[in-house]
C-alpha cells in the first residue's frame, strides 16, 4: 500500500476534523429555550431601530470610537517604530552594544505582545477605574510591541553589505543609522500603517464591550437589554464605518518622492512623542491610586487556585486555540470550494464580512442563547471570527491569481470543484498556510476574550481573580498566558519559516 | 621619512574553516597607485575589506597612519574610501542622495536628515556625477531604476565626493563600456581633472582583471589562494609573474 503523503493543499483541509469533537459537544449541549431570542436577533438585522435619538447616539459613540482608535494607533505606530529600531540587530551592530541587551528588549516586547489588549484593559480598569485614557493605553501597550516586531523585521532585512558600506564612510553613527533605516521605516509605515489603524478601531470596539466606552459599550448594553433592533443599528453603523474607512484607505496612496509628506510625518512624529510623554506624566500624577495600592498586596494575597485546576485551565486554553485555529484554517477553502459559483461567492463574502464585523463576545453571547457554555462553543466563536478574516485573504489572493491552469483543467472536462482545487487553490495553499500560522498567534491571544465571556480557560480565571483583587492569582494567570503565547509564537515562527 | 599609509602585518583571515588570507604582509606608501591582480576567489575582495577595516583579521595587525585601526579616531578612518565590487548603494534612495551619503562623514545629523528628506543641496553631488558622465536625468532617479553602468558610476561618484586620501576599488570598471572605462580610469588615477575642480585620492589600490589597464599603475600586486605572490614595480611585470597567479 502506498504511504499517505501530505501536501499543502491537504494540510489546509485536514484541520476541519476538529469539527467532529466540537459538533459532538455542541449537539449534546443544545437547549431550545433561546431559539426565539436568536430568531429575533436575526430578524432585527433587517429592521434596525432608526430615530433621532439613536442616530445622535450612534454619531457620538462612533466619534468616541474613532478618537480612541486614532490616538491609540498614532501613539502605537510611532512608538512601535522607535522600539522597532531598538529591537533590531542593526541598532546594536551600529553602536557595538552587546547582543545581551538586544535579547532582553526582544524578550520584554514578546511578553508585552503576548497579552491581549482586553486583558491590559481589564487590568488597568481594575487599577485606575473606567476612563477613555485606559482604552488608549490598553491598546497602545500590546500594539507598540506588535508594531515594533513588524518594524524590526523590516529593519533586519536591510542588506548587511549596505550597513558595512555606510559604516565604512565613518560618518557620525546617528547620521549613518538614520540614512540606512529611514526608507524601510517610512515604507513599513506606508504599507502597514493604515491596516493597523483599522485594527486599532476594531480593538476599541472590543474594549468598549468591556466598559471602556464608545460604540462597543453601546452594543453590549443593547445586547444586555435584549434590544436587538438597537443592537443592529450600532452594528450596521459600525459596518458602514469599516467599509468607508476601507474605501478611504484604498484611495490614500503615498507618493514616494513627496517630500512634503515626509516632512509632515516627521512633524507628527515629534509632536506625538511630546504629547504622549506629557499625557503620560499627567495620567500618572492625576489619577486615583486607591485601587492601585491594592497591587502592593500582591505578595500578601493568597491564592486558592490549586495546581490541578490551574493546569486544567492551561490545557483548556491550548485546546481552545487549537480547535479555533483548525476552523479558521479549513472552513474558508472548504466553503469556497464547495459553493464555487459567482452567486454563492457574494453570499460567502457577506457572511465572512459579518463574522469579521460582529465582535466575538457578541457572537458568543448570541450562541449562548441556545447552547450551554463550553469549550467547543468558545472555539466555534473564535474559529468563525478568524475564518472571516482568513477567507478575506483567500478571496483576495484567489481573485488576483492567474487562472490559466483552472481554465485548462475545465477545458479537459474536469469538474469545476476539482479544477478549482487543483488549478487554483493548490497554488495558494502554501502562502495561505503561512498566513494561517501568523493568524494562530493572534488566536492564542484572543482566547482571552472568549474565555472571559464563555467561562473557559485562563481568560475566565483572570476575570474571576481580578474581580476579587487576588493579585497573586492574576500574576500567575498572566505568566501562564504569556508563556502559552510565547511558545505558540515560537512554534508558529518555525512553521512560517518553513513555508516561506 | 616614513611615508607608509597602510600596513598589513602577518594578516590571516579564516572564514568557516577556510583560510581566505594567509600571512599577508603589505605596505602601501603615500602616492602609490597599485593594481591588485588575481583569479576570482583568490582573496582580493577580502584583502580590500581588511584594508578598509570592514573585516577584522583572525591574526595579524592592520595599521593606518602607523596606528592600529582600533586606536584611530573616526576622522582618520575617513581618509579611506572604497568602491565595492557589489557597489553597496542604498537601494531606497535616489542616485544624488546616494552620492551625498559620501558627505555624511564631514557633516552633522541635520545634513543626513535633509538628504533623506530630499531638501539638502545636491550641488556638489551633481558635480561629481557629471565628472562620472552621469546624465542629468539620472540624478533624482531611484537606484533601482538605473542600469548596471549607471549604478557603477554612482558608486564611484559617492567614493570620490568623500575626498579621501586612499582609494580602494574592487573591480571599479565592471559594467562600463570601453570609452567610459578610459574616462573613469583617468578620473581615478589622475590627480587633477582638466577643469582643476577635483582631486582624486593620491594613493590608490585597484583590484582588476584587465591587464591592458595596468599601464597607469606604479606597482602590481599578485594574489593567489590568499597569499601575496608578487609585489613589484609595474615595469618589472613579466608573463612569468602572471602565470603564477592565473
Amino acid at each position: 500500500m502506498n504511504k499517505l503523503k501530505l501536501n499543502y493543499t491537504s494540510l489546509s483541509f485536514l484541520p476541519i476534523l476538529v469539527c467532529i469533537p466540537i459538533g459532538y459537544q455542541l449537539i449534546s449541549n443544545i437547549h431550545f429555550g433561546g431559539f426565539k431570542l436568536f430568531q429575533e436577533f436575526l430578524i432585527s438585522a433587517f429592521n434596525p431601530k432608526i430615530d433621532n435619538e439613536i442616530i445622535i447616539s450612534v454619531i457620538n459613540r462612533l466619534n468616541e470610537t474613532i478618537l480612541v482608535g486614532f490616538f491609540s494607533w498614532l501613539v502605537s505606530i510611532i512608538f512601535g517604530a522607535i522600539f522597532g529600531i531598538l529591537s533590531s540587530n542593526i541598532f546594536y551592530k551600529f553602536f557595538n552594544i552587546p547582543n545581551f541587551f538586544y535579547s532582553i528588549i526582544r524578550f520584554l516586547l514578546t511578553i508585552i505582545r503576548s497579552i491581549h489588549e482586553v486583558i491590559w484593559g481589564i487590568l488597568l480598569m481594575q487599577i485606575y477605574g473606567i476612563n477613555f485614557s485606559i482604552g488608549i493605553i490598553a491598546i497602545c501597550i500590546p500594539y507598540i510591541a506588535v508594531n515594533s516586531k513588524v518594524f524590526a523585521e523590516q529593519l533586519e532585512n536591510i542588506d548587511y553589505k549596505s550597513f558595512e558600506s555606510i559604516n565604512q564612510i565613518n560618518a557620525p553613527k546617528f547620521s549613518s543609522l538614520l540614512t540606512l533605516i529611514w526608507n524601510p521605516i517610512i515604507n513599513t509605515f506606508k504599507n502597514f500603517g493604515l491596516y493597523r489603524l483599522e485594527c486599532s478601531i476594531r480593538s476599541t470596539v472590543i474594549l468598549g464591550l468591556f466598559g471602556i466606552g464608545g460604540i462597543g459599550t453601546s452594543i453590549f448594553l443593547s445586547f444586555q437589554t435584549l434590544n436587538f433592533r438597537e443592537l443592529w443599528t450600532y452594528l450596521w453603523s459600525l459596518a458602514i464605518l469599516i467599509i468607508l474607512s476601507g474605501l478611504i484607505f484604498k484611495k490614500i496612496k503615498f507618493n514616494n518622492t513627496n517630500k512634503i509628506i515626509d516632512i509632515i510625518f516627521l512633524a507628527v512624529f515629534f509632536i506625538t512623542i511630546l504629547f504622549s510623554f506629557s499625557y503620560f506624566l499627567y495620567f500618572i500624577f492625576h489619577n486615583n491610586f486607591e485601587n492601585f495600592n491594592s497591587v502592593s498586596s500582591l505578595f500578601k494575597s493568597s491564592s486558592d487556585l490549586g495546581l490541578f485546576d490551574f493546569l486544567k485551565l492551561i490545557f483548556e486554553t491550548i485546546i481552545l486555540s487549537l480547535l479555533s485555529t483548525g476552523i479558521a484554517i479549513s472552513l474558508p477553502p472548504i466553503v469556497i470550494g464547495i459553493f464555487n459559483n459567482n452567486t454563492s461567492k457574494i453570499f460567502i463574502k457577506i457572511f465572512a464580512f459579518l463574522l469579521r464585523l460582529i465582535p466575538t463576545p457578541i457572537v458568543l453571547l448570541i450562541l449562548l442563547t441556545f447552547n450551554n457554555p463550553s469549550l467547543s462553543l468558545a472555539a466555534l466563536t473564535l474559529g468563525l471570527h478568524n475564518a472571516g478574516i482568513t477567507s478575506k485573504l483567500l478571496f483576495t489572493n484567489l481573485d488576483s491569481q492567474d487562472k490559466r491552469n483552472y481554465i485548462a483543467m475545465k477545458s479537459l472536462g474536469i469538474s469545476k470543484k476539482t479544477s478549482w482545487l487543483l488549478g487554483l487553490f493548490s497554488q495558494q495553499a502554501k502562502s495561505y498556510l503561512a498566513y494561517c500560522a501568523y493568524r494562530s498567534d493572534i488566536i492564542i491571544r484572543e482566547t482571552a476574550i472568549v474565555g472571559v465571556i464563555g467561562s473557559i480557560g485562563l481568560g475566565w480565571q483572570l476575570q474571576e481573580s481580578l474581580s476579587s483583587f487576588a493579585w497573586k492569582e492574576v500574576s500567575i494567570v498572566l505568566i501562564a498566558y504569556s508563556s502559552i503565547a510565547i511558545v505558540g509564537e515560537l512554534i508558529n515562527g518555525k512553521i512560517k519559516n518553513s513555508l516561506t | 621619512m616614513n611615508n607608509t599609509l597602510l600596513e598589513l602585518k602577518n594578516i590571516s583571515y579564516k572564514y568557516k574553516n577556510n583560510l581566505i588570507l594567509n600571512k599577508v604582509n603589505l605596505k602601501i606608501n603615500s602616492g602609490e597607485k597599485i593594481a591588485l591582480l588575481g583569479k576570482s576567489g583568490s582573496g582580493k575582495t577580502t584583502l580590500i575589506s581588511v584594508l578598509n577595516g570592514t573585516i577584522k583579521p583572525t591574526h595579524g595587525e592592520v595599521k593606518l597612519f602607523n596606528k592600529s585601526f582600533d586606536e584611530l579616531d573616526r576622522k582618520k578612518k575617513r581618509k579611506i574610501t572604497t568602491i565595492w565590487q557589489d557597489l553597496r548603494l542604498i537601494e531606497d534612495l535616489s542616485a544624488e542622495q546616494n552620492v551625498n551619503c559620501g558627505l555624511l562623514a564631514e557633516n552633522n545629523f541635520y545634513f543626513a536628515l535633509k538628504n533623506l528628506l530630499n531638501i539638502s543641496s545636491f550641488k556638489k553631488a551633481h558635480k561629481y556625477m557629471q565628472l562620472c558622465r552621469l546624465h542629468n536625468s539620472t540624478y533624482d532617479k531611484n537606484i533601482r531604476k538605473l542600469s548596471g553602468g549607471q549604478k557603477q558610476r554612482v558608486a564611484i561618484a559617492r567614493s570620490l565626493i568623500q575626498g579621501a586620501d586612499i582609494l580602494l576599488a574592487d573591480e571599479p570598471f565592471n559594467n562600463l563600456d570601453p570609452k567610459l572605462i578610459t574616462i573613469i580610469k583617468n578620473l581615478l588615477l589622475e590627480n587633477v581633472d582638466k577643469n582643476n575642480t577635483k582631486k582624486s585620492p593620491k594613493t590608490i589600490l585597484v583590484a582588476l582583471h584587465r591587464l591592458d589597464l595596468l599601464n597607469d599603475f606604479d606597482k602590481v600586486l599578485g594574489i593567489r589562494d590568499g597569499k601575496i605572490i608578487f609585489n613589484i614595480r609595474r615595469n618589472n611585470l613579466k608573463k612569468l609573474h602572471l602565470d603564477k597567479i592565473y
